[in-house]
């Protein structure tokens, strides 16, 4: 019997080809785009799956309090870590690290790679393996490093026991290998290539053994036994036990949370990027049901050519059940070719969809779990897609149908417009959205940051940078291709060193404050282009600015009325004088407003340099002769640095993936939606050729034709645009709610968008309409 | 008695009016018999088929069919009874245009969930009989009209049943076509095949061993 069906199902596919591939391409079309965002998903459910313990393993950042304001922060002080571990009962292992990037060389062979000191029950913790070497012994010497396969292969090439060979680090340092572990794969939330002993880090910092600056990430282990809600309350209390400051909190967060939800706010979780897998995850959904709905319409839509079918078959003895059977099996044959393309384009597509969202996703046709996802929605599909035509074609009554009286009924008709709104208002919200997500990322991109970031170069600091500086300065100038260059403790673009408990006299007492301090050469705000307001930049010599500090705007208004010039702030036991006011400028989080700033003339901790070159020349040849430059001061290290447009660029990837991503699901539900509205749109002209003949013969144009068969479509892509904009306009609503910094959404969009819809459905129904008005009615009229 | 039709109509509601298309119907069929219905267009004829057919049913009155009544059955014994013993003929063939001639003969024994070996023995002899061996993977397009007719009365027979209804089997066909089916019909009556067929040709009638008459829903003569 089902070979009967199945036979029937692949001729009825051969011999109705067009429509077989309007549903087949429509299908394979959702299922790739489904499958592209489960991968996606998969991704991103299995960040830190790699660690065994995920369960039991914790991340510990810290609440603290500025201003009457809860923030959260991804850091701790340096002694918060054996104190968890030797007073909470519960807590077997803990580690606090800190992440560093090093320079390694093995003869000419130099590679940079990032990783962190810890505390040696990390390698516990994360429960990594050793290749060579073991755990315990890992940090038996202070000049210990364990080093990923990938770091030894680079070094030292394949299959090379690495285990006891010193390693020169940074061109001043040895290393001495202590084991090897084997490769972090990419989804993890904090990447690291190599693990060193905490204590080396810490030996000339004492401030890593103090409870006043918080730089540490800390991990946590808890035994398999122990309550997580009675550890977190003792870890919560910790820090006031130990500081007496009550408005410093750590806290527990579960690492296998913290790729999805690790957004805080006011100190509490509210989400993260699992708004994201769920948007997509609904998203997939919808396209998939986009592209079975093409299915139902046009099976439903072509009922008159199977009714006969139908009739024959009840008249023969073929029970209702054996019918819908029959359809719902064409449906899954369907559906599985569908299946069987797509994975033909998922393969093809994949490194382009790799490429967009900057991923490594492959799909695996030998991993069980995704052959089992691409058959579930393969069956899914055809039962959801097949169920509907099945129920009214199965339910035709075989007189009626074999009399050849017109099989379609009102219900089905008005099914099928319902779908087809369903579909369009789909598609115009998607096309909103597209809009809507693109505005608001080029509306905090064209936000005035403050500074100019282009053709900003960043390089980090490394060898005697700091102290060849003059000479490095005379040669940049030398060069031609640079206008000025300074040194930064932070990234412009990021948070970084800041504090509270500032004093000064005037304004509100706002010694809660959270300030952040920025060390710069005396060049810096000159060469970033920032716009001094009030008062003077830097001395050349810095030793003249050793009490003096320039502020930004903000926090000029914070110091109280008139100008900020001349009034003191006392930092600890320093006291500084301000000498200038910078405009306030953005970084951090683009979206927000950032904290207030004091810059001081100072390279101590000098971490960035900052170099702005000279516009209208050649990127290439710019980098060359700045290369050559610091080859010539620094030659111990490789040339790397950033583009600071490139950082900004970068800030934006999880809202461009969005934006990227909504580009395309319009794309493809427009495609989809038109595929189907094209086979609609051939049916009905088909079903009313007879209707067309007559108005011709009785003198009817071709333009009022087209006009008489797009009519109908029209109107139901005017309801789409009704029930479109109103949840278009809900949804987007409280998309931009999560951003400070946001555009208004403006009418025209929807106006766009309807338009867009309008035109893009006549193209695809006059197609149609035009060929059925050009037919000449003898041939509609001769047949009966 | 293979069938009893006892004071039969069928009325359907057309907008707010109703319209009697069968009116007291009184027919008594026994097994062997070949009965032509006979009546212009739109008396009736394909109407009282198909409610003898149990495609369709009486809204009145009394059928009985091999002494069970039809009337008060459930949809499901209806559908079982006529699978068992009846078979279907129609103007306009009705085959399955994706189905081969082999495959369209074998769909009624699918239904009856007859064994494949047995299926096979069955098409092959009435192929044979038919004289359609060399047709048999041939696509009902690729068929002269008669030749379809052929297949479908094939179909009609291979389930053994007691009683063809024929509806103009013959209306779309020429007349050397014509007269080919319905020697054959009467070849089948001879062989015990209980035959009632509509037809508009008093030459086709003749064939029958009685005629009745319809008009305007009635049973005008027989």
């Amino acid at each position: 019997m089902i070979k009967n069906y199945m036979k029937i199902a692949f001729r009825s596919l051969l011999k109705n080809k067009g429509y077989s591939f309007l549903n087949i391409f429509g299908l394979a079309i959702g299922i790739t785009c489904a499958s592209l965002i489960f991968l996606w998903v998969e991704d991103e459910m299995s960040f830190n799956d790699v660690f065994e313990k995920q369960d039991q393993v914790y991340y510990v950042p810290t609440n603290q309090k500025y201003d009457g304001e809860w923030r959260t922060f991804y850091s701790t002080p340096g002694p918060l870590a054996k104190v968890l571990k030797d007073e909470i009962p519960g807590i077997v292992r803990t580690a606090k690290t800190v992440g560093e990037n090093l320079m390694f060389a093995v003869g000419d062979n130099v590679i940079s790679k990032r990783g962190m000191y810890s505390d040696a029950d990390i390698f516990e913790i994360f429960s990594l393996s050793f290749l060579e070497g073991n755990a315990a012994g890992a940090f038996k010497n202070p000049e210990a490093i364990v080093i990923t396969k990938e770091i030894a292969e680079q070094l030292y090439g394949k299959g090379v026991k690495v285990l006891g060979k010193v390693v020169r680090v940074n061109n001043n340092e040895n290393y001495l290998i202590s084991g090897v572990i084997e490769n972090i794969p990419e989804n993890v939330s904090f990447p690291f290539q190599w693990i060193a002993p905490f204590e080396r880090f810490g030996a000339n910092r004492e401030w890593t053994r103090e409870y006043g600056s918080n730089f540490a990430d800390t991990f946590v282990e808890l035994s398999p036994e122990a309550n997580f809600e009675m550890v977190d309350a003792k870890v919560r209390k910790k820090m006031e036990e130990e500081t007496g400051d009550e408005e410093t909190v750590a806290f527990l967060h579960s690492i296998k949370n913290w790729h999805l939800r690790s957004k805080f706010d006011g100190g509490k979780v509210v989400g993260g990027k699992i708004t994201y897998v769920r948007l997509f995850t609904v998203i997939a959904i919808i396209i998939l049901l986009i592209a079975c709905i093409n299915f139902m319409n046009l099976s439903t839509a072509r009922s008159e050519k199977r009714a006969n079918e139908v009739g024959v078959r009840k008249a023969m003895g073929s029970g209702r059940s054996r019918l819908m059977l029959q359809f719902v099996a064409e449906a899954l044959l369907m559906a599985t070719i569908g299946a069987i393309v797509s994975v033909v384009l998922l393969f093809v597509l994949s490194p382009q969809f790799n490429l967009l969202i900057d991923k490594n996703l492959q799909i695996g046709l030998s991993n069980p779990l995704h052959l089992l996802i691409l058959f579930a929605i393969t069956v899914v599909c055809g039962l959801f897609a097949g169920i509907y035509p099945a129920f009214y074609l199965s339910s035709f009554k075989p007189v009626e149908v074999l009399k050849g009286v017109k099989a379609t009924t009102g219900s089905a008709t008005f099914i099928r417009k319902g779908l087809v709104v369903g579909q369009f208002t789909v598609s115009i919200i998607f096309i909103i959205s597209t809009i809507l997500v693109y505005q608001q990322i080029q509306h905090v991109k064209n936000r005035d940051l403050g500074y100019d970031r282009e053709q900003l170069l960043r390089m980090a600091v490394n060898g005697d940078m700091v102290e060849n500086f003059p000479v490095i300065q005379q040669d940049f100038v030398n060069s031609g291709v640079v206008e000025s260059a300074a040194f930064n403790n932070s990234q412009l673009l990021s948070g970084g060193n800041n504090g509270s408990g500032l004093q000064w006299k005037g304004g509100v007492n706002t010694e809660d404050v959270l300030i952040s301090f920025r060390f710069v050469s005396s060049d810096f705000i000159k060469t970033v282009n920032m716009e001094i307001v009030e008062g003077r930049d830097f001395n050349a010599n810095k030793a003249l600015d050793s009490t003096n500090t320039i502020i930004t705007q903000s926090m000029a208004k914070l110091m109280g009325e008139g100008s900020a010039i001349g009034k003191t702030i006392r930092r600890g036991e320093e006291t500084f004088e301000v000498i200038g006011v910078v405009k306030d400028f953005l970084y951090g989080d683009m979206y927000g407003t950032s904290d207030p700033v004091m810059f001081f003339n100072s390279t101590e901790h000098a971490r960035y340099l900052y170099v702005k070159t000279t516009a209208g020349i050649e990127t290439g040849d710019m980098l060359s002769k700045i290369e050559s430059v610091m080859k010539k001061n620094n030659p111990a290290f490789p040339f790397e640095c950033a583009f600071v447009d490139d950082s900004f660029n970068d800030k934006f990837k999880s809202e461009q993936l969005v934006g990227k991503l909504s580009q395309i699901f319009a794309l493809l539900a427009i495609l989809i939606s038109c595929l189907g509205l094209f086979g609609l749109a051939a049916y009905t002209a088909e079903q009313r050729s007879k209707e067309i003949g007559v108005r011709k013969v009785l003198g009817a144009s071709v333009t009022g034709i087209v006009r008489l068969l797009s009519k109908d479509f029209l109107k139901l892509v005017f309801i789409s645009i009704l029930l479109a904009v109103p949840i278009a306009w809900m949804l987007m609503s409280s998309w931009l709610e999560d951003f400070a910094y946001r555009i208004e959404i403006s009418w025209w969009i929807f106006m766009v968008a309807g338009i867009a819809a309008i035109v893009i459905a006549l193209i695809t129904v006059s197609f149609q309409a035009v060929k059925a008005a050009m037919t000449n009615p003898i041939n509609s009229l001769k047949t009966e | 008695m293979l069938l009893q039709i006892d004071n039969a109509s069928k009325t359907i509601n057309s907008g707010s009016k109703k319209i009697a298309l069968l009116d007291a119907i009184d027919l008594n069929v026994e097994a062997g018999e070949f009965i032509s219905l006979m009546g212009p267009s739109g008396s009736g004829k394909s109407t009282l088929l198909n409610c003898i057919g149990m495609l369709d049913g009486f809204t009145d009155g009394e059928y009985v069919f091999l002494d069970e009544s039809v009337h008060g059955m459930k949809e499901k014994q209806r559908s079982k009874l006529y699978k068992e013993y009846m078979g279907f003929v129609f103007q306009a063939y009705h085959l399955i245009d994706e189905l081969t001639v082999y495959e369209n003969i074998e769909t009624p024994l699918l239904y009856k969930n007859v064994k494949s070996s047995e299926r096979k023995a069955l098409v092959a002899d009435i192929l044979d009989r038919f004289n359609i061996v060399g047709k048999k993977d041939l696509f009902p397009s690729q068929l002269s009209g008669g030749q379809q007719q052929l297949v479908g009365i094939a179909r009609a027979l291979i389930t053994k049943p007691k009683l063809i209804l024929a509806d103009e089997p013959t209306g779309n066909l020429n007349s050397k076509q014509g007269l080919e089916i319905m020697e054959l019909f009467s070849e089948l009556n001879k062989e015990g095949v209980t035959i009632i067929q509509a037809t508009h040709s008093d030459s086709n009638a003749a064939f029958g061993s009685r005629i009745i008459n319809l008009l305007d829903g009635r049973i005008v003569s027989s």
